[in-house]
């Protein structure tokens, strides 16, 4: 492990990162634009220059060099030194700070990015207090550069961030900087805009409010959010998130940096996928089947029903279908109170939904076809809980032979998940409890319906593809009417009190030690990248 | 006594540009001799001739090519002939009136630093030149002087020509090797150094057309002659352009270390200046040198160089080190253009802080921005809206930018930096003089057209360094007066008041 100096501060550090990278993750706050860590080096914004000690050529000793480095192009060596807080290194700041500012406009008041600005931010603490500039600023249009992103140009530092990540990252290009000089423009090619499945990370990559996303814009004030940290239920992968929320919900959704997984990127469909959570049509009351007709039940009264029914039923004549959409700490709850009214159900592997192939990007990013969280975790489950278990194809097979009396469906799917010949097969059951997000085509046969809550409203733990436990926190209460899966399936366990999902995973990790430790991300600091 | 031409002996022959001219006279004779040496014999020959780089930056041509890695497998010779520095020609004059003597050069040149494959970057703008230079390329590869096994040394060269698209930072070696890449000319990060790892991420030499051409003689004439030629430390000839309204405007090439003074007005280059001006400056190495006080100011005491004080700095050597001591940043291309007396500073500044403006490739916040922000001030300086504060805030952003302190990629900044301030710091007193006779509200004025709510500040206003009526006075140190930042920023490691060149 190098050991460096820097302000008089000796700091050890990870090996071939840049000084810069390493006083970031020593807490220090450098100002930069142009350096990514998950992207190559350029060197063009001069911010975060540094004062380095070199030989003197005719001495042999130590000096501070009587010019200044870039810290994000220097890799750190054993035994370097170097200082931020010097004369030159502030005054370089000051100048470059300035230089940014001449031609930015007073956007502040109207800009999406106030309050998370790296310009914002750096001028405050590092740059000058008053404005030189009393020329014409040179004005720039704003540009509509693809289906979810803006660009005001006249905003944009040209840290050519976002030029790399399409390059480097996506592998596509749209992006490119157009003209010289002053006139520097970033730009697509006409009739090719910005349109890969990884562009909402522009957004993010911007310092500055150049870069905008269109569901965003104008929406809320970032200082206004609070966050939650969250796992995209997007994609098998795991890509953990912040939810950005306040008392009106879900405001959009950023990346959490994960050195396992995602790093700092996620793919659009985890950036975009939470509209659903407010669909109109979302389930809100417990129904209960009397005749022809679905009447409102009381969320009290369902376990009671519930035990009765399951219980009733000869126990190999009883199923449940474990959604792969559900947490770990859920699945084991359900399948828990159903294999102890009926030892012998059958518990089912849900629906894996499937699309396309998996999506390699060049600097490893991939996007996965299974387009659901937790197969993993609720296959590692039910092999765990024990025989007898099968597939859902499998059980939708035996269903329409007529062999289950009572069967528990689990949904919570994003899309309509209900094929023509799966509602045909569960119909065959004659209590059928569904428990979803959205009415489908179960609607006619189902005997109670279970309006469930979307991840984002509950707390748990997804596996990943890679068997990976990541733990989830709740991000918004769950819309009025809905109980949390998480309490229901501990009340029809006969846990009393408030569902926790780690006082759960400690019972689990009784029997599947892989569970008594989950994997948390490295917290990196604000301003780090 | 006029020098005999060596690097200009065929100009004016009839068809000086084709081969069997250029054979006649003894052309080709240096590659064969250096062929007949090891690659490393003519690389130490090189070195011990001391010939500095004719681009710009005077940096030794041996030295440049002993940086290349011994294990190479594949070096590439980049030649750079895209000539865009303000007011220079001589590259041009040669590749217009004898290119094999280039081609010459590039042979042997190749040959020293066992290049594989020769690239001429050629600006987009020379397109007679180009044409002219792919004939005498095509008349040397049917001789027998590119390709395979070349005068059955077995040494194998090929040389192709590529155009420029009209960049001036496409003449940054970096640059030219993105830009023959087929990429944007946007200057490398260094390191690595293109000696390293260049064009293709290969070896690669870059080197001017000019230095090239010397090659040949210094193997024909011999190392004790190139050596008797100059001053101690720049030695060989020079091609000298000189522009503007002298009598003589042209290309003439003389020894290094003749002065300013000679350029202008000796019969044998400048021949003075027409209607009997004086000289008001002059910009002795192309304008990224910065500029020289001309006659119209009085002679200093003898001895006395002092470039803080208003005298006559015609007697600068034009030499590669000489120059130094009246705050030039080089000798550059030695390509002087001369300010008459009846001109007005304002249009020179404005002329300079316009093209570095307009050629800032904007990878680097401080050149981006600040030749756009001095080009603005010196417009509106023009305009009669000026203040004497803007002085200060132009010399100040000429310290804040450079690769030589260290704030950006490549010399361009560097370049934009040192004429604009040796221009505000030469000619202050002129330059508070047309600010004083403006209309004294017209700067606000101006600046209200912009922005309605502005009003002056008499903090903000600047001090005037030479108050009207009075003699000289002393220079205010900025960085004392105002605080550190006021300065620019300043060198790294001095204490608080040093001053960076």
């Amino acid at each position: 492990m190098p050991r460096i100096v820097i302000d008089g501060r000796t700091i050890d550090c990870r090996e071939g990162i840049p000084v810069l990278q390493a006083a970031l993750e020593a807490g220090l706050d450098v100002p930069h634009y142009c350096y990514h860590p998950g992207l190559s080096v350029v060197a063009s914004c001069r911010l975060c220059l540094m004062e380095l000690k070199v030989p003197d050529p005719r001495t042999g000793q130590l000096v501070w060099a009587p010019k200044l480095f870039p810290s994000c192009q220097t890799q750190v060596r054993d035994g370097m030194e170097v200082r931020f807080q010097s004369e030159a290194v502030r005054a370089n700041q000051q100048r470059v700070l300035e230089y940014y500012l001449l031609n930015h406009p007073l956007d502040c008041p109207v800009c999406d990015k106030a309050g998370e600005c790296y310009l914002q931010d750096y001028v405050e603490a590092y740059g000058p207090a008053t404005s030189r500039m009393v020329e014409e600023k040179t004005k720039n249009p704003k540009k509509d550069i693809g289906p979810h992103t803006l660009l005001y140009q006249d905003r944009c530092v040209l840290c050519s961030r976002c030029v790399r990540f399409c390059d480097e990252i996506a592998g596509t290009g749209e992006l490119r900087v157009v003209n010289r000089g002053s006139q520097a423009e970033i730009d697509v090619f006409p009739g090719q805009p910005l349109e890969n499945p990884l562009q909402g990370n522009v957004v993010d990559l911007c310092p500055v409010g150049a870069l905008l996303d269109k569901g965003f814009l104008f929406r809320q004030r970032v200082w206004l959010l609070r966050s939650a940290r969250s796992v995209s239920p997007a994609d098998s992968r795991g890509q953990t998130i912040w939810i950005d929320y306040n008392e009106e919900g879900i405001q959009r959704i950023r990346p959490r940096y994960n050195e396992r997984v995602n790093e700092w990127w996620i793919s659009d469909e985890a950036r975009f996928g939470w509209k659903y959570i407010y669909r109109p049509d979302r389930l809100r009351t417990p129904l209960v089947r009397d005749g022809a007709a679905l009447k409102p039940a009381r969320w009290e009264e369902l376990p009671a029903l519930l035990r009765a029914r399951f219980a009733g039923a000869p126990d190999t004549r009883v199923a449940a279908v474990l959604s792969p959409m559900m947490s770990c700490e859920e699945a084991w709850l359900l399948a828990a109170f159903i294999r102890q009214v009926a030892p012998r159900a059958l518990l089912v592997c849900g629906h894996v939904p499937v699309v396309g192939e998996d999506q390699v990007f060049p600097r490893g990013f991939v996007i996965k076809a299974e387009k659901c969280p937790n197969r993993r975790g609720i296959e590692t489950i039910l092999q765990s809980v024990g025989p007898p278990t099968t597939e859902f194809q499998v059980f939708l097979g035996q269903a329409v032979e007529g062999a289950f009396d009572a069967a528990y469906v689990v949904g919570g799917y994003a899309e309509a998940w209900v094929t023509p010949s799966a509602a045909q097969a569960l119909a065959k059951i004659p209590f059928l409890v569904v428990h979803d997000l959205f009415p489908s085509a179960l609607d006619n046969s189902v005997s109670v319906q279970i309006p469930g809550a979307t991840w984002a409203e509950r707390e748990g733990t997804f596996m990943n593809c890679d068997g990976l436990i990541q733990p989830f926190e709740r991000a918004i209460p769950p819309l009025e009417g809905i109980k949390p899966d998480g309490q229901f399936f501990a009340e029809l366990a006969g846990r009393r009190g408030l569902f926790h999902a780690g006082q759960v995973r400690q019972e689990m990790a009784t029997v599947m030690p892989s569970f008594a430790e989950v994997f948390v991300p490295r917290e990196v600091p604000p301003h780090a990248h | 006594m006029r020098f005999e031409p060596v690097l200009l002996k065929n100009l004016g022959v009839p068809g000086s540009t084709a081969l069997e001219t250029y054979r006649r006279s003894g052309g080709y004779e240096g590659a064969q001799r250096a062929l007949k040496m090891s690659p490393e014999e003519v690389v130490e020959l090189v070195k011990r001739a001391n010939l500095r780089g004719r681009g710009g930056a005077g940096f030794p041509a041996g030295l440049k090519w002993s940086f290349l890695p011994k294990d190479r497998k594949v070096t590439y010779l980049c030649v750079n002939a895209d000539e865009s520095e303000p007011p220079t020609f001589c590259n041009r004059v040669l590749i217009e009136n004898d290119p094999h003597m280039l081609l010459e050069g590039i042979l042997i040149a190749g040959y020293a630093t066992r290049a594989t494959v020769a690239y001429i970057y050629i600006r987009g703008e020379f397109m007679e030149q180009f044409h002219i230079l792919q004939r005498a390329v095509d008349e040397a590869y049917a001789a027998g002087y590119f390709g395979r096994n070349i005068l059955g040394s077995g040494y194998d060269l090929e040389c192709y020509i590529h155009r420029g698209a009209g960049a001036y930072i496409c003449g940054e070696e970096t640059g030219l090797i993105e830009s023959l890449e087929g990429k944007r000319g946007w200057p490398r990060i260094k390191p690595p150094f293109p000696a390293v790892e260049g064009l293709f991420r290969q070896p690669t030499v870059v080197n001017n057309v000019e230095t090239l051409a010397c090659l040949p003689h210094i193997l024909t004439r011999g190392l004790d002659w190139w050596l008797s030629l100059g001053t101690a430390n720049s030695k060989g000839t020079k091609l000298y352009c000189i522009s503007g309204p002298v009598n003589r405007p042209g290309c003439y090439e003389a020894p290094l270390g003749i002065t300013c003074r000679e350029l202008i007005y000796s019969p044998d280059f400048g021949g003075g200046m027409r209607g009997g001006r004086k000289v008001k400056a002059v910009f002795p190495g192309g304008l990224s040198m910065g500029v020289l006080r001309g006659d119209v100011f009085p002679k200093p005491p003898p001895g006395v160089v002092d470039p803080q004080q208003d005298f006559d700095e015609l007697d600068c050597v034009l030499d590669f080190d000489d120059v130094r001591r009246y705050d030039l940043l080089g000798l550059g291309t030695a390509a002087a253009v001369v300010i008459p007396d009846d001109a007005d500073i304002r249009d020179v500044l404005l002329n300079v802080a316009r093209f570095y403006a307009h050629e800032s490739c904007g990878q680097c916040t401080q050149c981006r921005e600040g030749t756009a922000w001095m080009y603005k001030i010196a417009r509106r300086i023009r305009q009669g809206a000026g203040r004497l504060v803007d002085l200060d805030i132009l010399v100040e952003t000429t310290r804040s930018m450079g690769m030589i302190p260290g704030l950006s990629i490549c010399g361009l900044p560097d370049g934009a930096a040192w004429p604009i301030r040796t221009l505000v710091q030469k000619f202050r007193r002129e330059f508070e003089e047309r600010i004083a006779a403006q209309t004294p509200d017209a700067p606000v004025r101006h600046i209200r057209r912009t922005n309605p709510a502005a009003y002056p500040l008499p903090i903000f206003e600047g001090r005037a360094v030479h108050p009207p009526g009075g003699t000289f006075a002393t220079p205010i140190d900025l960085a004392v007066e105002h605080g550190p930042t006021s300065g620019g920023v300043p060198v790294p490691g001095a204490r608080s008041g040093a001053r960076s060149k």
